[in-house]
């Protein structure tokens, strides 16, 4: 068959410490926005919203988007992943680098732990790059979702090239421009190029095959993928070389166009559905892709109003990271775990008793009824941490941080409940 | 045995194959649409031509050995053979009426 052969998977001990190590950075996301107290609403570029957002974005997201792609490569690429052993050393150093790197911020230790963080964990995410370059080489069937995580991982490479630059800067100083405008290449390229590239490039392909849709037009993605580099590569030349601000709206709206393109077609693979009743990890995904309206509508803000006070302009811009973040990210990666982790572990689990015994639905292996509550409480924290940080209401940042704590609990319970299931041995 | 003899041998074969589902979309996959062909030549050797609902299947090697396993427990001595094709492409039309009322289609 084409596609996925079952024993091009990676073995799970490859992909399931992906997901512990990423449920357990995502507790520690809500315990330290709990802990953050005030400084939630100061300036998005103090250290304590730093470290959050570092450990929400290397810990949490990137390390299950990890997993997932070394489990997805033979899926998308439809050859094995270039190297296992590569991608366990790739995990050990990642986890102890996102932890370091965190640690470093927190305690603004800017001019000393930081530069070797920020080394440790280039240098890990090198290796993760070279595992899925060497793959992409091997593989014959080069489409266009594979093109988007391979561009996604150009983008990786300029995110940590600029990070780690900001780091030495603040030992070093050597910088021409303020740190904020090196920041703000920094966020940009790792949301839009790192990021949106990968789940455009994943998503391409798992959304529908999970909503079951076909003769989708493909060219949307073709678009989509041309107008998305196209303007951030002029963007990031803009920042470095030009500073034109009629530039940065042309490239914000060849993204922007890039992006409704990517909406276009998963919008289609809905419309076209076979199965009409979405589950809960499809209400997540479908939540998360709406969503994306959010960061452009107040990206638009951030690009056209040119006289904006400081501190709203600094409210505007967290909040900005947050829809990003939580609002896209966050919404993706927990719909995604549960359509993604029950086959992983079910297939491991049960692949050679298919036929010989009654074997439960992946869906079985965790509980449907937590995962809901997770949901209703997930929504609850984004509209209380949404409305929080727009009127600067500290209650209801409090009211959103506690939410989002039940459901980093409520999350690590169902992922440990799969992980860890025990097979049932019923006669057919 | 005879044709009629054949014939029915498919059949009974096309039912057995209802215990084998489709994990991630949850119906049968006899109910779903996925066989295009049974051939039994009455003497313990099975043809299968089949698809999967997307050619990026990743359940697509379990559901082969789900078929070859459900068979073999009742006729453990039969050669079966699958070939899975892309061509028809599967679609909607292809499901039964009790998939499509499982579906809501």
């Amino acid at each position: 068959m084409n596609g996925l052969k079952t024993n091009n998977a990676p073995h799970s001990s490859v992909v399931i410490p992906h997901f512990i190590f990423g449920g357990f950075c995502f507790l520690i996301v809500a315990i330290l926005i709990i802990l953050a107290d005030t400084n939630i609403l100061e300036a998005y570029f103090n250290s304590k919203i730093i470290a959050i957002t570092h450990m929400a974005v290397l810990g949490w997201a990137t390390m299950i988007v990890f997993g997932a792609l070394y489990q997805l490569i033979p899926v998308v690429f439809e050859t094995s992943l270039y190297s296992e052993k590569l991608a366990k050393i790739t995990f050990w150093t990642s986890a102890i680098s996102v932890l370091y790197l965190t640690y470093s911020f927190w305690v603004s230790a800017f001019t000393t732990h930081l530069v070797y963080a920020s080394v440790f964990m280039f240098m890990s995410l090198f290796l993760f790059i070279i595992n899925v370059i060497l793959s992409y080489r091997k593989s014959e069937n080069k489409n266009i979702s594979s093109k988007f995580i391979i561009a996604s991982i150009f983008w990786l490479v300029i995110t940590e090239f600029v990070g780690t630059l900001i780091a030495f800067n603040f030992k070093f100083n050597f910088l021409s421009e303020i740190h904020l405008h090196y920041l703000k290449i920094h966020a940009s390229l790792g949301t839009i190029g790192w990021f949106l590239s990968l789940i455009i490039g994943v998503g391409s392909t798992l959304i529908p095959m999970f909503l079951i849709s076909h003769q989708l037009k493909k060219e949307k993605l073709v678009v989509s993928f041309v107008l998305i580099n196209v303007g951030l590569l002029c963007l990031t030349l803009n920042w470095f070389i030009f500073s034109n601000s009629i530039l940065t709206i042309i490239c914000w709206a060849v993204i922007v166009i890039g992006v409704i393109s990517f909406i276009s077609f998963i919008y289609d693979s809905y419309k076209k559905r076979i199965r009409k009743k979405l589950d809960v990890g499809m209400q997540y995904t479908m939540l998360a892709i709406a969503s994306i309206i959010l960061p452009i509508l107040v990206s638009l803000i951030l690009i056209l109003v040119f006289k904006i006070e400081y501190e709203l302009l600094f409210r505007i811009t967290t909040f900005y990271g947050f829809s990003i973040i939580f609002g896209f990210i966050t919404t993706m990666i927990l719909g995604q775990t549960y359509k993604t982790l029950p086959f992983i572990v079910w297939l491991e689990k049960y692949k050679n008793l298919v036929g010989k015994t009654k074997t439960p639905l992946p869906r079985e292996l965790y509980s449907n009824k937590i995962a809901k509550i997770q949901f209703y409480f997930y929504v609850l924290s984004i509209l209380s941490l949404a409305f929080g940080l727009i009127l600067k209401n500290f209650i209801a940042i409090k009211i959103g941080s506690f939410s989002l704590l039940v459901v980093a609990i409520l999350y690590n319970i169902n992922v440990l409940k799969i992980i860890f299931h025990k097979v049932k041995n019923i006669n057919k | 045995m005879n044709k009629e003899q054949i014939e029915q041998f498919q059949e009974e074969t096309l039912v057995l194959l209802k215990n084998v589902m489709d994990p991630e979309i949850e119906i049968n996959i006899v109910d779903l649409g996925l066989i295009y062909e049974l051939y039994y030549d009455g003497n313990k050797k099975i043809n299968i031509v089949m698809t999967f609902s997307t050619p990026a299947c990743p359940l697509g090697e379990t559901i082969k050995t789900d078929i070859i396993e459900t068979i073999k427990q009742k006729y453990p001595d039969f050669a079966i053979f699958i070939d899975v094709v892309f061509y028809p492409e599967w679609n909607t039309t292809m499901v039964s009426e009790e998939g499509k009322r499982i579906l809501g289609l």
